[in-house]
């Protein structure tokens, strides 16, 4: 049952957070914008038309949005991020470390796309990209652990789903969230609808990409924001999400939650102000920052 | 009394085989160095067997010499284990170099270069099956000089020499802080048996510091790291394949006989190795980013590689003086784990850039680019090696890793303080921080030599390597993949071998996880091709704005890379970029661009550079005094240290 549930909204939330967070940005710039449905209208269009690969590129770049998205599906089956359980829960198989070094063999794959074409924007974006990974790693792996220490368990499926003290949830839930937000490459750290090349990271990178190809990186990238975001959320709200006895109301508190997340990216986005490159640092930093702290509270026990 | 043939018979007789291989190879006949190589590839199935083989003692006492010390040799679990990495690393750099040589001819006679690795790879066996502190000791010089000679193979540029020597400084001050310490503990002691050192508490300070700074310099940590990527490089490749992944291993395998699993117990060596580990496992991966060329930026990994080694083996001691068995199970087959996989993905790297070396003629990435369509072998498994050292699973790279970060995070949550605690967690970020470090670093390895445009006419006209050499690299790929998936199997042999003496179960699924991934892929892959019917894929340029053809020069190089990183850790060194631009109309019509970037480390510039010119300064004016030329004054000398002597010898 609860499995069911999990796998119903790992199909049905991650594109309709992709819709949400563009009406909500659309609506806070002014404008009616197009309907709500659209980012899966211009999906479905995207995985019927052909494609143009560079001539240049290798069996890297074609095999990039394979390994992407499945590596990214494989995450979102055995992470609990919608609340409710994932497969084979307690069997080892959420390991925060495993999880974090799947998502750096996607980046790999994803860096070494971007340069597989030869093209001077893909050199752009991955060396960034590689940059911004290596600014928000130490965050998410020590904000994680420090989440999953109370447990005594490095195992999410376990470490997510058992109580943690008020103080560090919601400095390592903090942490974690604004690292998502350079990891997902939104803003303030990257303008996801930018179209001046000079100032992409993530689009830079897949500038190369085109049809079905690209489809699939859209679909890879909605799922890991929806994924993210579920994690945040249950590190933040888990506690009061769930509901022990009724595995629908957890589902759907959560579902809701993550949402409401979308919402208050639409709004960010909607106010705030890309940073220049050379300022990210010091954005990540207090990611950081809180990490740190979330590692002090549940170590020391302050 | 039968003769049994155990461990320490067959490494012996490796030992044996290889030392035989030494002459051979320098003998003039053209055969010889085949010979010399067939009998290599022997003595490496043996070294490998003995692996596998129950340990025990062969000891032999010489009539004259000595001072009635044996010329013994004991293999337990912690020697089989190094003699498995100097097996399978032997083997394939034997059967690597025959076709590498040849692209040496006329720099270097093939058979110096087989006589002085057959004698590393007889030292090597010798050092990591030495009974006693002698025998240890002899085996460890002779690795030193056959690795010298080695690194002096094309000793006819200025810069292999200058390798050289600073190599030989480096081996000769680390052989002094090792020796000074042996006499130590044999002073303690009374023995030269590793095994009856037993010191505790303040009594092992002194021997230990010393064999520790020994053995740091010989491993190549920080802050002694500075002769590693002067000397690797300058080796000849299946050289610094053997160099990188085993002959810096030896020091790994004295400090887990002696410091972390044997008797030589001061309290403050678990903090020690784990602050030596942390700093140089960050300082390597950082200044491999620096680099552009290929062979020096593998040899600054091998920096931040020892740096996790040592971590690890720092961590299993501070466990264990925590009375925390279990974390410091982990983080001691942490050690010993990756000890092995970065002896097997290391000497793969290298490999690969020796094969780009020979058909290439280069390894400065910037003037590679897009081999992987001219050489699709090396290329895959370079990339496979790439991806073990970031350790990504399912390789072995991530498998060791793993069992570090779990051992962390274990220290975390179990620690006796919450110091400790705390500490955990931090060093679990500090790791991940050089994990994402060394990703970017080979994604720029990969990334600038083996796709995209060729950026020289070298590169665009290079070719595949010759079976053997590439037959080397699979072999080695293929032990990666292995090594990681079987990761559970090397983790039961840990018990058994007796290195986890707790019962831990594996929890990683790693193969099953794999092959759902690998499952997930196809079906994606599949439902791509039901899509693309009647929808062709058009092969086009890369995207060049209308300007017309996108040239190789329009690619990001390996510095421009790697700058966003490397402005962001600038206060650890002096970092310049000189860009001059030429021409009359400079603005709009330069007839020439260049830009040139360099750096200097602080500790370089501000600590090592002063303290040597000090030295260098005072020993010339000493020597000037001392070696005037004068008979009279030489045999004066002879008279004052025999006089010491005879007084010391009274005195102790």
């Amino acid at each position: 049952m609860s499995l069911a549930i999990h796998i119903v909204l790992l199909i049905a939330l991650p594109l309709l957070l992709s819709c949400v967070i563009r009406k909500t940005k659309a609506l806070m710039q002014g404008r009616p914008g197009p309907p709500l449905f659209q980012p899966i209208f211009d999906l479905v269009k995207r995985f019927r038309k052909g494609e143009t690969v560079s001539s240049t590129a290798s069996w890297i770049f074609r095999a990039n949005p394979l390994v992407g998205l499945s590596i990214a599906l494989v995450v979102a089956m055995v992470v609990p991020w919608t609340g409710a359980e994932p497969l084979a829960r307690g069997s080892g198989t959420a390991d925060l470390i495993l999880i974090v070094y799947l998502l750096a063999m996607a980046r790999f794959f994803s860096l070494l796309a971007a340069l597989d074409t030869g093209s001077a924007f893909g050199g752009l974006g991955a060396s960034r990209e590689a940059a911004l990974a290596v600014l928000i790693e130490p965050s998410i792996l020590v904000s994680l652990s420090a989440v999953a220490l109370a447990s005594g368990t490095m195992d999410l499926s376990v470490a997510l789903q058992s109580p943690v003290r008020g103080t560090v949830a919601l400095l390592s839930g903090s942490a974690f969230l604004l690292a998502a937000l350079a990891e997902l490459s939104r803003m303030p750290v990257d303008d996801p609808t930018t179209h001046l090349e000079l100032t992409m990271i993530h689009e830079a990178t897949i500038l190369e990409n085109s049809g079905r190809n690209l489809a699939l990186i859209e679909t890879t990238v909605a799922l890991r924001t929806a994924v993210f975001f579920g994690v945040g959320v249950q590190i933040l709200l888990g506690k009061a999400l769930r509901s022990p006895d009724n595995a629908i109301v957890s589902a759907a508190s959560s579902a809701a939650a993550i949402l409401m997340l979308g919402c208050l990216l639409g709004v960010l986005e909607g106010i705030a102000v890309k940073l220049n490159w050379r300022r990210v640092p010091s954005f990540v930093a207090f990611s950081t920052a809180l990490a740190v702290m979330s590692a002090f509270v549940a170590a020391v026990g302050a | 009394m039968t003769m049994q043939f155990h461990a320490p018979e067959a490494a012996i007789t490796a030992i044996l085989v290889w030392g035989a291989a030494c002459p051979i190879g320098l003998l003039r006949p053209p055969g010889a160095a085949r010979v010399a190589a067939l009998l290599s590839i022997a003595a490496c199935g043996l070294c490998l067997t003995a692996a596998f083989l129950p340990g025990g003692i062969v000891a032999v006492r010489p009539p004259i010499g000595l001072a009635g010390v044996a010329i013994g040799f004991r293999v337990d679990s912690l020697s089989r284990w190094f003699l498995g990495l100097i097996g399978v690393v032997g083997l394939a750099a034997s059967i690597y170099s025959p076709g590498y040589l040849k692209h040496l001819r006329g720099r270097a006679r093939p058979g110096f270069v087989w006589s002085g690795l057959t004698l590393l790879f007889a030292s090597m066996a010798g050092v990591a099956t030495a009974q006693n502190a002698i025998v240890f000791f002899a085996f460890w010089e002779m690795m030193a000089i056959s690795s010298f000679l080695l690194v002096a193979t094309e000793h006819e540029r200025q810069s292999v020499r200058r390798a050289a020597f600073i190599y030989l400084g480096a081996t000769r001050i680390g052989s002094a802080f090792l020796m000074a310490g042996f006499l130590w503990a044999h002073a303690s002691t009374g023995s030269w048996n590793f095994h009856d050192w037993i010191l505790r508490g303040s009594d092992a300070s002194g021997p230990a510091a010393l064999i520790l700074v020994g053995l740091l310099v010989k491993a190549g940590s920080w802050p002694f790291h500075l002769w590693l990527p002067i000397a690797h490089p300058a080796a000849p490749s299946p050289v610094s394949a053997v160099m990188s992944g085993v002959m810096i291993k030896t020091a790994i395998y004295a400090v887990f006989r002696l410091l972390v699993m044997g008797g030589v117990e001061a309290p403050w060596i678990g903090w020690t190795l784990v602050a030596a580990g942390a700093i140089s496992a960050f300082w390597g991966v950082l200044f491999a980013l620096l680099q552009h060329d290929m062979k020096r930026l593998l040899a600054y990994h091998s920096v931040e590689n020892i740096g996790l080694i040592l971590l690890a083996a720092g961590v299993s001691l501070v466990a264990r003086q925590a009375s925390l068995t279990a974390v410091s199970d982990l983080a001691l087959a942490a050690g010993l784990f990756h000890t092995l996989n970065h002896g097997v993905f290391k000497a793969l790297l290298f490999l690969c850039a020796g094969t780009v070396d020979a058909n290439a003629h280069t390894v400065e990435l910037d003037r590679l680019g897009g081999l992987i369509q001219r050489m699709p072998w090396t290329a895959a498994t370079f990339f496979v090696g790439s991806a073990a050292i970031c350790a990504l699973p399912p390789l072995n790279g991530f498998a060791s890793e793993w069992l570090l970060y779990r051992g962390l995070f274990q220290l975390g949550a179990s620690g006796p303080s919450g110091e400790i605690r705390l500490v955990g967690l931090l060093l679990l970020g500090w790791v991940g921080l050089v994990g994402a470090l060394a990703l970017a670093c080979f994604a720029k390895a990969f990334g600038i030599s083996f796709v995209g445009q060729p950026r020289s006419k070298e590169a665009s006209h290079a070719k595949e390597g010759e079976p053997a050499m590439v037959g080397a690299s699979v072999f080695l790929a293929v032990l990666c993949a292995a090594l990681g998936l079987g990761a559970p199997l090397v983790w039961d042999a840990m018990h058994g071998l007796g290195f986890v003496r707790t019962p831990q179960a594996w929890t990683l699924p790693i193969l099953p996880l794999t092959l759902v991934g690998a499952l997930s892929m196809a079906l994606i892959w599949l439902g791509m091709r039901q899509l693309a019917r009647g929808r062709p894929t058009r092969t086009y340029i890369t995207w060049d704005c209308g300007f017309g053809a996108l040239t190789p020069r329009a690619q990001y190089t390996a510095t421009s890379f790697a700058q966003p990183i490397v402005r962001l850790f600038g206060a650890l060194y002096r970092y310049e970029m000189e860009v001059v631009v030429e021409g009359h109309g400079r603005r709009h019509f330069p007839t020439e661009i260049r830009a040139e970037s360099s750096h200097e480390a602080y500790l370089e510039s501000k600590v090592y550079s002063p303290a040597l010119g000090t030295v260098i300064k005072l020993s010339e004016g000493l020597i000037m005094r001392l070696q005037a030329g004068s008979i009279h004054q030489y045999l004066l000398f002879m008279v004052l240290t025999l006089g010491l002597l005879l007084w010391l010898g009274g005195v102790l």
